[in-house]
Formats: structure tokens, sequence, C-alpha cells
């Protein structure tokens, strides 16, 4: 990811009124998590898996902060069992973005997230936006985010094509 | 060895009002329910999530006094999360981790299947191996009482294992009701924004 396609993620989340995130780097958005892990208005938890930043994510909510947990697809699949529970029992908020890897476009082989991600969202009753436009990527974000807190239940944002590569 | 039950009645009498206390699934919610109905109370978390929860609001909330009430099967299932712990270093942030060394004996009247604490693993050396450093392990209640009120007295991170026995012979007759997810989430955030003076719940802003 170029630097200042990273920028359109982080202006997108601070303009969201993100004060928290946590999550595991992943290779294509570690711009994205360097900028977060730098910026001294978000609070950047690096955990060790993507379970335990939902729980992380989760426990910083209900302290007042605007949680987002940023988590690569494969990342998604760790979380399933804390997402789901957040979501479906608790009915919890937390923004979640992901770099929408193994999408129609990637070049690598990635093609197993293709058939896990959205489904797997689907499944968890959690609601998303793609964005595949850079100049859609701030709105999308803030919007989703707004929506995750009025709902009280986590809404993701993934992000492909020129948004992402 | 001491049960769950005589740690969390213990932990009942010498908790002050102000220390919010979050439980795992289990007993360790069902137990805590029935001797202290209270507002800072967060129950109900599942499998692997109580401490990091507990990361995430001792770090929102760096001047409230956090305890998580967790155990063996629960820890070992997101075991990172001590180095996590270790390295945010929460000054406000206690775990008690109710080491039974077995899965599901606890609402039996025979042994569940054992943890891998039953063997080898031992929890107060992997959290100070994380970098935890004030670990102990407790066996009785008066130990608990000592090592529980030194570590709210004091910076934290602290990890407490306290070695319980496999089975909770002493359980109590449910007497209360312990709210649910969903029920407990707005007492608990209401009682955070009271007394933090932080918006949780929305906008307010209403439908129609």
């Amino acid at each position: 990811m170029r630097p200042e396609k990273a920028q359109l993620v982080l202006k997108g989340l601070k303009e969201a009124g993100v004060d928290f995130a946590t999550g595991v780097p992943d290779a294509q958005f570690i711009e994205v998590y360097r900028m977060l892990a730098e910026d001294p208005e978000v609070h950047y938890v690096g955990a060790a898996n993507e379970a335990e930043a939902t729980g992380i994510g989760f426990g910083a909510w209900f302290g007042g902060k605007k949680p987002a947990l940023i988590l690569a697809t494969s990342g998604l699949l760790v979380a399933t069992y804390h997402l789901a529970r957040i979501n479906l029992l608790h009915e919890v908020p937390v923004l979640v973005v992901i770099p929408y890897r193994g999408d129609i476009g990637d070049p690598r082989w990635l093609g197993l997230y293709k058939k896990t991600t959205e489904p797997g969202l689907e499944a968890m009753d959690i609601p998303y936006r793609i964005v595949s436009r850079p100049e859609d990527v701030v709105r999308t974000i803030k919007e989703c985010n707004e929506s995750a807190r009025a709902w009280l239940k986590p809404v993701a944002v993934l992000l492909n094509q020129e948004a992402l590569w | 060895m001491v049960t769950r039950f005589a740690l969390l009645k213990e932990l009942s009498t010498i908790i002050t009002d102000d220390v919010i206390v979050l439980t795992s699934i289990g007993n360790n919610s069902g137990f805590w329910g029935q001797l202290k109905d209270r507002e800072a109370n967060l129950f109900h978390i599942t499998m692997g999530m109580c401490s990091p929860t507990a990361l995430g609001l001792s770090l929102a909330l760096p001047n409230r006094k956090i305890v998580a009430i967790d155990s063996d099967g629960n820890m070992i299932l997101n075991l990172g999360v001590l180095g996590t712990i270790a390295n945010e270093a929460p000054k406000n942030l206690t775990i008690v981790l109710m080491d039974n060394q077995n899965y599901l004996g606890s609402h039996k009247h025979a042994p569940g299947m054992p943890t891998a604490t039953a063997g080898k693993m031992n929890l107060e050396a992997v959290a100070k191996a994380c970098g935890i450093d004030s670990a102990c392990t407790v066996q009785d209640v008066n130990e608990f009482r000592s090592g529980f009120q030194a570590a709210l007295s004091s910076i934290g991170p602290h990890f407490i294992r306290a070695r319980v026995e496999p089975l909770d012979r002493d359980r109590p007759e449910r007497s209360k009701r312990v709210p649910d997810p969903r029920e407990n989430k707005y007492q608990f955030a209401g009682y955070i924004q009271r007394t933090e003076g932080v918006e949780i719940l929305g906008s307010g802003l209403g439908g129609g």
C-alpha cells in the first residue's frame, strides 16, 4: 500500500473519532499500523492474535473509547469467535477495517479469502461496505463507524482495487 | 487446597464499590453474581476474552482499578495476552486466575478433562516470563486476601494465580438471577458513563 493511501485510512479513522485501535500487522496494511502506532491521538495496542484484539477493543469500548480493529482477511478468521460473540450476544460496536486480500484483482494466490471474508461477515451478521476508489475511503470509514455506534454492533470496511493497491 | 467459591466469597467481603470486576464465563460469573450484586461488574466474558477485555478497559480507564477473574482454560486459549499486558503495563490491572486445572469439572460431580496446568504448565511462571513481574501463586484464603490487597494498593499489572480445587463442591444454591449479557452491558456502561463522565451508549438521537 502506498503511503498516501494509508494516509487516507488514517484520516478516515481520525475523522470518525476513532481513538483506540488494535490488531495484528498485515503486509498489505503495514503502513496503516505504523501510522496508528505513531499517532499521539490514537492508542494502538499490538495484540498477539485477532481474537485477543477483539477482546481488547470490546473492553476499551466500555471505557468510553471508540475502538477500531484492523484485521487482515486471514485474521478475520482468527477473530470470528470473539467477534461473533460481541456482535450477537453482547451487541457492542467496533469498527472493523480489512485490506481485502484475495478479492478479484489481487495478484497473489489468496483466493481462499474470497471464499471466507464476505460469507464470514454475513454469517456473523456484520454489515460491511467494500471501498474500491481512494476518494471513497474517508467517507466510508466515517459512515461505517457512525452506523456501528448507532446500531451497537460491529460494522466492517473492506478495501480493494485502487483503494488498496 | 481451597475452593473457587471460598476465594470469591472472601473477595466479596474486601472489594470496594469503585473497583471494577470482570468475570469469565461459567462459575466465575455465576458465583460472583450470586455473591456480589453490584453495578461495577461485567459478566459472561467468553473463553479467552476476559483478560483481553480487562486490558482494553484498564487502558481506557487508567484511573480505575480493574480486576479480571479469569481461569486456566480461558487463559491458555489466548495466552499471548500476557505478553501484551506486560508490554502495555496498565498500572491499574489485576488478574486473578482461578486455576482448577480442569475443563468442565466445575459443573459436575466428577472432574472434566485436565487443562495443561494439570500437567507441566505453571501459569505464574508463564506470566513472569511474559514480563509481568508481579505474579504469585496463592493456595488458601489468607494468602489470597493478602495478595489481593497488596495488588490493589500497588502499581500493576498484577497476576495472582489461585490454585483451587478441580470441583466446586461448595457451589451455592442459585438464589439470584445474574443479568444476561445485553442487560449487563446497559447496566455496566450506564454505570461507567455516570461515574467516569464518558459517552459510551451512542448519540441518543433516536429514530423516526
